[in-house]
Formats: structure tokens, sequence, C-alpha cells
């Protein structure tokens, strides 16, 4: 048991990368095939409906459209892998790069935020209701989730907007932040209705693998030995059955994802979700293509990083890993 | 006891917005028809009011519900033929089938499926046929590894290993013994399914690349109320209400029927 476990570690992580590897690049070639089926023509994009046929075919070649599929591929990717994504079709014909990483913070601290509060919330509220399995806050607090998950975002934001930024005017209906009011208010919705189906899930996550760990052995030793309460919850049990949750970061990027579509969408937000949207109601190929391929790759490193870290937390992933 | 009336009120439910479905659309008034009033409150000709341009909100919650149940019902219809057929022939096709087939199942996961659906929509254009389209390309992969997992474990059970000894043939042992077993389990899972459709449905709506107006559907409605809600809530509230109860009504089956097939997940 000595050196082996440890190498056997790395071993698995080399795999995973692989895997992530392999992962990104399934959804590089999705992207480009889709692009391929995409009506619309780049390089006619490009020199416009009024040029030469000559000019059309220079353009091609400059754009590699001349080349076999494979090797567009292949171009494709090292394009991408240095930030080039091609250019908008429409206005100032903007690079899709550049857009992107102006739209890319916007959303971006949305969601850290938004998993923050929901991990905060969620832990909280499942932990209490694991505490008292069965009485009155329990199920509160189930309430609380069901509903979370349960009411769709798209509901539950005009609803909110509705009450605290119509009736009452606590905060502002719309993402102005260069109006004068302080940031931080303008985040206050887009943050509570992004977090709130990562948080359901997390809160029953948490109450579900809580109330098994309560029932351990080694909780029954520490309330034997008297150690108080809240000590016991908070760092015998609750450190044990945060395991779960971890997990549950990564596949909360999908409903992240729904939600920061949703938000930016009726909070007039310019970020990923945003663009993309107009992309499309526009028909802007290149940028759909763009946005899709970088929220598809934040998707698999949020994965590989939550696969690395999990072993990290638990000795048991740590030992049992091939 | 208790458990049993609920199942028997959201079933009562979902029976009643089948038909609503079907007969709402055109019931009183026509879902398109502008009748120059708008914004009234709920009164006995218009039973819960009239939008924006004076059309009756009941006949456009029908046709929703038309919408829904289709895209819901197609995209399971189909993603059930798809995932089974893969999921099948995930644990009995030779290698050369099993392999690719399990590979790109696995792959399809590595895609959020609410981005899939967007590329899908981008690259095919907005409106119900992409929708569905869409919707049934991200669907099936989870119905494929729920049959898979099923149909290796029924494998190796007696009377499969005492028909196999026999000499039955493959497609017999499938349609004989592994395929009836799956019924009741994929029944429970289509109803949470549908219900995770038509939330998908709404929400590209809602975003403006779903179900495109002047066709109401639950989504587009609830984003068209959001601009009049101030002075009209109740036009906003209509949708959101019906949406939700119908989501929560299939979960819940979905969840009492998974009991009934599977009694030790209770």
């Amino acid at each position: 048991m000595s050196a082996a476990p440890g190498l056997r570690f790395f071993k698995s992580i080399a795999l995973r990368l692989l895997y992530g590897v392999v992962s990104l690049l399934f959804i590089a070639f999705v992207t480009f095939l889709a692009g391929e089926l995409a009506p619309g023509d780049a390089a006619l994009a490009r020199v416009g409906e009024k040029a030469t046929h000559e000019a059309y075919l220079a353009a091609r070649h400059e754009l590699g459209l001349d080349l076999p599929w494979p090797q567009r591929f292949v171009k494709y990717v090292a394009d991408a892998s240095h930030g080039d994504l091609g250019q908008s079709w429409f206005g100032t014909r903007e690079p899709v790069g550049q857009i992107i990483g102006r739209a890319f913070p916007v959303t971006a601290r949305v969601a850290l935020l938004a998993i923050a509060l929901a991990t905060l919330v969620g832990v909280f509220l499942g932990s209490v209701a694991a505490v008292n399995e069965n009485r009155a806050m329990d199920k509160a607090a189930l309430s609380i989730s069901t509903l979370g998950v349960t009411v769709p975002n798209f509901v539950l934001g005009p609803l909110l907007v509705l009450f605290f930024a119509e009736w009452n005017t606590w905060l502002p209906i719309n993402y102005e932040p260069e109006m004068s009011r302080p940031l931080w208010i303008y985040l206050v919705i887009p943050v509570v209705i992004m977090s709130a189906r990562p948080m359901a899930t997390l809160a029953r996550l948490t109450r579900a693998s809580m109330i098994d760990t309560l029932r351990m052995e080694f909780v029954k030793l520490a309330v034997a030995k008297g150690v108080p309460p809240w000590r016991l919850y908070t760092t015998h049990a609750l450190r044990n059955a945060v395991l779960p949750v971890v997990t549950a970061m990564g596949t909360s990027f999908g409903f992240l994802l729904t939600g920061s579509f949703i938000v930016e969408r009726f909070y007039s937000m310019p970020g990923i979700g945003f663009y993309t949207i107009d992309a499309i109601q526009k028909r802007d190929t290149p940028l759909i293509l763009g946005t899709v391929l970088v929220t598809g790759a934040m998707f698999v490193v949020v994965n590989l990083i939550v696969d690395i870290v999990q072993p990290l937390i638990d000795p048991r992933i740590r030992e049992s890993q091939v | 006891m208790r458990g049993k009336w609920l199942l028997a009120i959201a079933l009562a439910f979902l029976a009643l917005v089948v038909l609503f479905a079907v007969f709402g659309p055109n019931f009183r008034h026509g879902y398109l028809d502008a009748t120059g009033q708008p914004f009234l409150a709920p009164n006995g000709d218009f039973w819960l009011g009239t939008d924006e341009q004076g059309r009756d909100i009941m006949s456009r919650l029908g046709f929703g519900a038309r919408m829904s149940l289709l895209v819901g019902v197609t995209v399971q219809l189909i993603s059930l033929v798809v995932g089974t057929v893969v999921g099948v022939l995930g644990v009995f096709a030779p290698v050369w089938i099993r392999v690719p087939l399990l590979r790109l199942t696995d792959g399809m996961f590595a895609f959020p499926d609410i981005l899939l659906a967007i590329l899908i929509i981008g690259v095919f254009g907005m409106g119900l046929f992409p929708v569905i389209v869409a919707l049934s390309i991200t669907a099936w992969p989870s119905v494929a590894r729920l049959v898979k997992t099923q149909v290796a474990s029924l494998k190796d059970r007696e009377f499969f290993v005492a028909s196999q000894a026999l000499g039955a043939p493959t497609p017999y042992l499938v349609f004989k013994h592994v395929l009836p077993h799956l019924w009741g389990i994929l029944l429970a899972v289509s109803m949470v399914d549908v219900a995770g459709t038509i939330l998908a449905e709404s929400s590209l709506s809602f975003l403006g690349i779903g179900i495109q107006a002047p066709d109401p559907s639950w989504g587009n409605m609830i984003n068209q109320a959001r601009l009049y809600m101030n002075s009209n809530p109740m036009v906003l509230l209509w949708p959101c209400l019906i949406l939700s109860m119908t989501v929560f009504a299939l979960n819940f089956v979905g969840d009492e029927l998974r009991s009934l097939a599977d009694p030790r997940s209770r």
C-alpha cells in the first residue's frame, strides 16, 4: 500500500485528462459539423452579394473552404485553440472571440455568485432538514426545495421582477449597471433566479447524504463521547456528507446554463446567453457556433475539475480507483 | 391511502389538460381571433379575460396545451424507440456495432441538453419542427442508458439463461423475455421525461426561438405577458399556473408509477 495507490491516482488523473480532451474534440466536431450543415456561406458573407466570381473564389481559398473536410476540421480546431472563432456576419463584423471575451465575464460573475449562494443555502437547508428528519422543519425545507425544482426559472423570474421591481421599487427592472445605483443591486435578481434550481437539488442531496451519515457508527460514538450537537453536525456529519454535493456541482452546470439564458434574456444582461439567442434570431452562424463551442468547453472543464477534486476530498474514492 | 387520492387528482388534472388541448383552442373563441377588446378582466364571455391584442386567453392556453403535449409526446415516442433500439443493441449487437453506439451515447452526455438544442435550432431555424428535432436528439441518450442497464441485468436472470440454453434465437429472447419487463419502468420514466420536455419547449419559446408568434405556447405567452405585467398581472399568471401544475402533475404521476413498477424503490 505504499507507492502503488499514489501511482494509480496519477494514472486515473491522466485518464480523466485524456477523456476530457476527447470530449472537447467531440464538442468541436459537433459544432464543426453544424457549421457545415448550416445554411449560408462564410465566403459570400465576407465579400458581399455583388462581388465578382473571382473575388468570391479568392475569399473561399483564403478561408480554407476549398480544402477537404478533414483538413478544414484540423484548421478549425487549430484556429479555435488560439481564440480565432471567425467573424460575425452582421454589424461591424466583429470577431466572435472578441464578443465572447466581452460577454463571458458578465455571465461568469453571475454564475459564480449563484453557485456560491446555492451551495450556502442548499447545504444549510439540507442539513437543517436532516437534523430534524420528518419534523416540521424538515417538511418546510423540503417544500422550499420542491418548489425550486418544479417552478421553472422563466416563471420565477418575471414573478420576482413583478413583486420586487414593479410593485415595490426595491430592485431595478433591468440590468443597467452604468446607472446610478451600486452594481450589486443589479445582480440580486439574476443571482437568485440562477441559484434556485441548483439550490433545491443541493438541499435534497445534502439532506439524503446527511441522514445516511448521522446513522453511522462514528456519529454514535461521537454522541457517546459527549460531543456537543452543533460540533457534531458541522465537523463530523457535514464533512462526510459534502462529497455528493461536490459531484452535484458538476451536473448543476447544465441548470446554471439554462438559467443564464433565461435570466440574460429577460433582464437584458449582455452575457453569453443573450448573444447566443440574438445570433440565432439573426441567423449569425459563426457567433452561434462560437458561443456553443466555448460553453461546451467550459462544461467539460468544470466536470474535469470535479472529477479531479473528488478523490482529493475523499480518500475512499482515491483508494478504489483503478 | 392519501397517496392514492393525490394520484387520482393528478391523473384527472392531466386528463383535463388533454381534453383542453383537443377542444380548448377553438372553444367559444378562436385562439388567433383579435376581438378589439384588450385586457378584459375574466367575465362570462371570456372566462380568463383577453390579452394585449384582445385575444381570448383561455383559447390561447388551450393551443399552448396542444403544442406542449404535441412536442412532449412526439419527442418521448421518438426517444423511446431510438433509446430502446440503441439500449438493446448496446447489449446484444456484435462488438463493431455495440462499442461505437455506446461511445456515441456517452459522448452525447458531454453536451448540456440546452446547448445542443440551441445549436440544432441555430442551424436549422426556429419553430415547432426544429424544436421537436432538437429535443428528440437530446432526449434519447438517457433512455438508451436506462434500457441498457436494465437489459444487461435481465440477461443474467434464470428464465433468460434457460431459454437461451434451449437454443432460442436472440430476437425471440429480446421480444419475449426482455422488452415485456421494461414497459413499467419506461412508462414511469416517460412521465417525468415528458415534463422535462415540456419545460424545455417552454424555455425555448420563452427565449423566442421555439414556437413562433402569432401561435401561442405557454412559454411565449409568459414572455409576451411580461411586458404588461405591471398593469395586468393576471395575463402573466394564467400560463405560469397551468405550466407549473402540468409539470408538477406529470412528475408526481411518474414518481408514483415508478414505485408501483419497482416496489423496492419505496
